[in-house]
């Protein structure tokens, strides 16, 4: 292979790395969101169905274990704190990472891509401008 | 001006009808889309409608790029030029290259002339209208195809209801316990299974975004306003940001409102207290500085640049030197004249301390190839066929009188040619026209040789004062 293709090929598998390093991180907010909303079903169902002296079946990995509900829920709230910061990381390392992408593929940084947002009330402010 | 950039907001939106054909009407620059440069800035001869000055429309290509890059703001431009040589063209052009998104605003100098408001508010508020600031919206919303809605009322009639929403993307599908809220405006909107919705985290708020796909055969019968969108993928919490651009002259808007919403009418007329600017230009920087906001100075073009008086001049002079400010292009056809509202000569009726400070374009009169491929431009925008015959007759006249008056016969002989029920305009027309409609010599001629007969002739030795 002459040195042209050579280079052709290294820069498309350069591109091609950058876009499959972009979609395993969609995947794993995809999957890491599942495990947040299975695991707000739970503290839902804790909620409801038994009294709190009461011991509940939790299913861990393939084995259901009997725990006390206090102590689960606990487990569950600190998965739920891990999960949300994972997912929060997550985003942040994926604007890089499309970022990276647009620059390979030579394409023009999005607008107010790197802008940090808003507060709420800022927004609430001039929220009559932006809904027009 | 408005634009929503990286995510549009989907909302349901309701089908635009229009059973009115909409006829385009035709401005007399309505066919430039841009300054017909190349890549490297070298301007085409026939690009983007635009016509010959190929060394302005560099000049300007290059004042272009710099706006593009930010590179200048706070500078202003000056393109000067007889009558009829394509200054407001290329400022037209420069516009259209801009895009969307970088704020421009248009106004011709006498229109800061009015009674309702004081001239050099009417010059803020074109300044500030003409510097966009970009901010971004972010908000944490659950975006699901509904699978169920479960609502148990309670038996008795009174008390709180429960219920059950489940939602799902390509990916998951989540069970929601519904409080008693978020069920009363679940029924509001009429959500019901099948339905794509987004939930606001943070407001509660629920938009209906149309009905998905797969539930399409469910009825026969439904309304025209029934949309349907795919069903969502990815995960359901997400995270949506919008771009937004406003221009400072609308943020000053809204603070200046004391009186509510009825201001949102009453629009621009009023004055905004420079306190509120004040606070809004702190705002702005503050945001700046904390990375919320990136300021787009964008184009206020002035076009008859002398029709403004000295106190704008020092108004410009002043506003240029702000840090907050748009890149100023002017456009003027005069020469040597007076300053208005002042016995000072000045070239091109701008005072020599302004005048310092501009970047001078000049353009040149067409030549006659030029005006013969304008007049072609000109024919297809206006949709009218032109012999050869007639098309040199026409460039004949462009070149002898003046190329506005050959664009002003380009329609009427159209018009003449359709009476006649003939499809391409003939030399005849053309001359049919020319006999119809004098131009400014012949005009003036007429004048001379019947001035006697005309109303107030006693004025005739006084020289038009057209400062």
């Amino acid at each position: 292979m002459d040195e042209v293709s050579q280079r052709v090929l290294e820069y498309l598998t350069e591109v091609e790395e950058a876009a499959e390093d972009v979609l395993t991180t969609k995947q794993q907010i995809v999957d890491l969101d599942t495990k947040r909303n299975r695991n707000r079903e739970a503290l839902n169902a804790l909620k409801h169905d038994v009294a709190d002296s009461e011991k509940v079946k939790v299913c861990l990995g393939s084995m259901f274990i009997k725990f006390p509900k206090a102590k689960t829920r606990e487990m569950i709230q600190k998965d739920q704190e891990q999960l949300d910061k994972e997912i929060n990381d997550l985003r942040k390392g994926l604007k890089a990472k499309v970022n990276r992408l647009n620059e390979m593929q030579g394409k023009p940084e999005l607008r107010g891509y790197s802008l940090s947002p808003l507060s709420t009330d800022e927004i609430r402010a001039i929220n009559s401008l932006l809904k027009r | 001006m408005i634009s929503l950039l990286l995510i549009q907001m989907a909302t349901t939106k309701v089908p635009e009808v229009r059973d009115i054909t909409r006829i385009e009407r035709i401005g007399a620059h309505s066919h430039i889309r841009g300054l017909g440069l190349d890549d490297a800035l070298e301007p085409r001869q026939v690009s983007q409608g635009m016509v010959g000055q190929l060394a302005s429309r560099r000049a300007a290509g290059v004042i272009l790029e710099m706006i593009k890059d930010g590179h200048i703001a706070g500078r202003a431009v000056l393109i000067a030029g007889q009558p009829g040589t394509g200054k407001t063209a290329i400022a037209m052009g420069i516009a259209q290259s801009l895009g969307p998104d970088t704020p421009f605003t248009a106004l011709a100098g006498s229109e800061i002339f009015s009674l309702e408001m004081s001239k050099t508010e009417a010059l803020s508020q074109a300044f500030r209208k003409a510097i966009g600031v970009r901010i971004k919206e972010e908000t944490e919303i659950i975006e699901g195809e509904v699978v169920e809605i479960q609502i148990d009322r309670p038996a008795t009639g009174t008390g709180a209801k429960v219920g059950k929403l489940t939602l799902k993307t390509t990916e998951m599908e989540t069970i929601y316990d519904l409080g008693n809220k978020m069920i009363d405006s679940l029924s509001k909107e009429k959500v019901q299974a099948g339905d794509v919705i987004t939930i606001d985290k943070a407001t509660g708020k629920i938009t209906k975004l149309g009905r998905s796909f797969t539930r399409a055969r469910d009825y026969d019968a439904m309304g025209a306003q029934t949309q349907f969108v795919q069903c969502p993928e990815g995960e359901l919490q997400k995270r949506k940001e919008v771009v937004h651009t406003v221009s400072l002259h609308e943020i000053d808007v809204i603070n200046s409102r004391t009186q509510g919403f009825l201001a949102l009418f009453s629009g621009d007329t009023g004055e905004i207290k420079s306190e509120v600017r004040e606070q809004i230009n702190a705002k702005v920087c503050e945001w700046r500085e904390e990375g919320k906001a990136e300021i787009i100075p964008g184009v206020l073009f002035i076009d008859e640049v002398h029709m403004l008086d000295m106190e704008c001049f020092s108004f410009l002079n002043r506003a240029l030197e702000s840090d907050l400010s748009p890149v100023l292009i002017m456009a003027t056809n005069r020469g040597i004249t007076r300053i208005r509202g002042t016995n000072y000569q000045s070239p091109h009726g701008i005072p020599i301390d302004l005048l310092d400070r501009l970047l001078i374009i000049a353009t040149s009169p067409y030549t006659e190839k030029e005006t013969k491929q304008i007049l072609k431009i000109r024919c297809e925008e206006e949709d009218v066929e032109l012999s050869e015959e007639a098309h040199t007759v026409l460039t004949r006249i462009g070149m002898e009188t003046s190329l506005r008056y050959a664009i002003q016969l380009i329609s009427t002989a159209g018009l003449v040619c359709r009476k006649r029920k003939g499809t391409e305009v003939q030399v005849e027309d053309i001359k049919r026209v020319y006999s119809l409609f004098l131009d400014e010599a012949r005009s003036s001629q007429y004048m001379k040789e019947y001035q006697d007969s005309f109303l107030f002739n006693e004025t005739q030795t006084a020289a038009m004062d057209t400062s």
